[in-house]
């Protein structure tokens, strides 16, 4: 296992004391990898835990980032009542969505969020006035020491630190074990009593909530929001990193997201056709580990 | 409001409507090329091609590299054609067997990254192999240049020609499916494909060959559509969205379902910019989500 006793609080030991001897590229570096990690253990939880593959996942991602900038510049609610209020509007957003959503099973589930998410891309793209069209919003400055790259990256740090646990009691809970069952078998956990659907649809909410968080920040690290979070691309971002870390565990996620961070930002120091390594490494990877990264670390320690 | 209705008087001008509804039509008719292929392979193989549209990408630069940015005589708008095309078939053909063959069983996520890391080679490889400039097929047989006015409409002939190359396409896939053996088999299939193959039919062979004949008319649709596109890197994005509509509003794995959905969203993309210009490219995404919810299986889906 690699969530050993000692484990966590080592990496938050580390996490807690690595600023300061970092550049700030290196912080911004650390500030998606803790955004990103947040995003695919909330996908995870629908993927793996759920058994549910949305295609157009990263609408409440963007959704939330969407809310968090619209809410700042264009409302003027302030700071805190953006950030507060932004993942409630994709959890909203996901409410409404997953109504109609878990109604339908495997590909048509798929192509239903994906329906969502193109109208949301679109409806983004053209509204100008309010979200800034296809030029995003920016200038979402935050104001005082949580506005400096340590202060965002300690800000982040803690509230993931809590999102990722409240996850984790979640997946652990009576919810989490029937939201399990059910993606075993949908058909015995219905004879058994459990409502299904009521569990698929929570679960969906739950997700869309902590993706719009993981929005909020990877906003507030960029200063601004573009309709390409929400484009059907940005959408293959937590799957990669999902089936990279691995869908089996609660950490695998967290790993597949630093990787993929780290990654992308080599190779694009590297090489202008970073994607093309990057998707022959997914073929590799989708080919050869199809358990994902952590497998490895998992078969290390039974050994 | 006054405005915006004062902006459709057009509604009143049938020369207007005219030309729109065949700009819809031959638009149609490329993107009901791109979605049967993506509908087949999706109703046989359950494997949601994303690299759909690159493949269509793929088509129009080949056709470039086949003629330059020449192809004003038939043999060469000929040959512009077979090679996007044959290209591109024979591209899907090594796809199939090399990688996803291995994935058919496997977690519908895994052959969902498997089609996306699909799309960003072919992003890559197009720019490594031809940059990052656009480029074109500007000049066309003399027959296939300028326009006709038939009734006061003016209309370009070769979007005349796309309907009937489409139209044409059209009618022998129709054959193809519903008139030959192999085409039962296909169809036979898609229904239960395990069936299929305790019977002894080799439903290996016949994922590779419908997988082929799909990347080829989405080649096909990238060569007839090289002439009228800029060629570029970002060519698949739209191609792709759009036959993904399609696909859902027809139902998927329906013949039938991606024509009329094809030609209903070529119609929308062309009226839905003189209704709604700003919000025209929500309508698609619209009506799928409508379908989707009321719908799932498609306009024209059966019982699954």
């Amino acid at each position: 296992m690699i969530m050993r006793n000692w484990f966590i609080p080592l990496a938050l030991a580390v996490l807690l004391l690595l600023p300061p001897l970092l550049s700030d590229f290196r912080i911004f570096i650390l500030i998606q990898i803790i955004a990103f990690a947040l995003y695919a253990v909330s996908f995870n939880l629908l993927l793996g835990y759920g058994g549910m593959l949305a295609f157009g996942y990263a609408t409440f991602f963007g959704l939330g980032a969407y809310a968090f900038g619209i809410l700042l510049v264009k409302v003027g609610a302030g700071v805190v009542i953006s950030m507060v209020a932004a993942p409630f509007v994709a959890a909203a957003a996901g409410a409404l969505i997953a109504y109609f959503c878990i109604r339908l099973s495997g590909i048509y589930f798929g192509m239903l969020t994906f329906a969502f998410q193109m109208l949301a891309y679109s409806t983004f793209l053209k509204s100008y006035d309010f979200a800034g069209g296809d030029g995003g919003l920016r200038g979402l400055v935050i104001p005082g020491l949580l506005g400096t790259p340590k202060g965002i990256y300690y800000f982040a740090l803690t509230v993931v630190t809590l999102c990722l646990f409240l996850l984790w009691r979640i997946v652990q809970s009576p919810f989490g074990i029937v939201l399990r069952a059910q993606r075993n078998n949908e058909r015995k956990s219905l004879a058994i009593g459990i409502n299904v659907d009521f569990h698929k649809w929570s679960a969906f909410v739950i997700s869309s909530f902590f993706a719009g968080v993981a929005g909020v920040f990877w906003a507030i690290a960029n200063q601004s929001v573009f309709p390409d979070w929400l484009d059907w691309r940005a959408s293959a971002v937590p799957i990669v990193m999902t089936i990279l870390g691995g869908t089996t565990s609660f950490a695998g996620p967290i790993l597949g997201a630093a990787i993929y961070v780290i990654l992308q930002t080599v190779m694009t120091g590297f090489t202008e056709y970073w994607a093309l390594f990057m998707g022959c490494l997914i073929l590799v990877i989708v080919m050869l580990m199809p358990q994902g990264v952590i497998h490895l670390f998992e078969r290390r320690h039974h050994a | 409001m006054l405005a915006w209705l004062e902006s459709l008087s057009w509604i009143t001008d049938p020369v207007v409507i005219a030309r729109q509804f065949m700009a819809g039509l031959a638009n149609g008719m490329l993107l009901f090329l791109v979605a049967s292929g993506l509908s087949l392979i999706l109703g046989l193989t359950r494997i949601i091609n994303f690299a759909h549209g690159s493949l269509f990408m793929l088509g129009a630069y080949a056709a470039f590299s086949a003629v330059g940015s020449n192809a004003n005589t038939w043999p060469r708008f000929a040959a512009m054609l077979i090679v996007s095309a044959f290209a591109v078939a024979a591209f899907g053909i090594a796809f199939e067997l090399l990688i996803l063959r291995r994935i058919y069983r496997s977690p519908q996520a895994f052959q969902l990254l498997v089609t996306f890391s699909l799309v960003l080679i072919c992003g890559d490889a197009v720019r490594l192999i031809w940059g990052n400039a656009e480029h074109a097929v500007s000049e066309l047989p003399t027959q296939l240049e300028g326009y006709i006015q038939p009734f006061g409409v003016t209309f370009p002939v070769y979007r005349l020609f796309l309907v009937g190359a489409g139209m044409a396409v059209c009618a022998g896939l129709w054959a193809l499916l519903y008139r030959t053996r192999w085409g039962i088999l296909v169809r036979a299939a898609t229904v239960d494909r395990d069936m299929l193959r305790a019977l002894g039919v080799n439903v290996g062979n016949l994922f590779t060959a419908v997988f082929a004949l799909g990347a080829g008319l989405a080649g096909l649709a990238g060569g007839l559509a090289a002439p009228i596109v800029s060629i570029g890197p970002g060519l698949h994005a739209q191609v792709l969205t759009d036959a993904f509509v399609v696909v859902a509003i027809g139902g998927m794995g329906s013949f039938p379902g991606s024509f009329a959905g094809a030609l209903l969203i070529g119609q929308a993309n062309a009226f839905g910019i003189l209704i709604l210009p700003q919000m025209a490219i929500v309508l698609p995404f619209a009506l799928m989500t409508v379908v989707l919810v009321l719908r799932p299986r498609g306009l024209f889906g059966g019982r699954e």
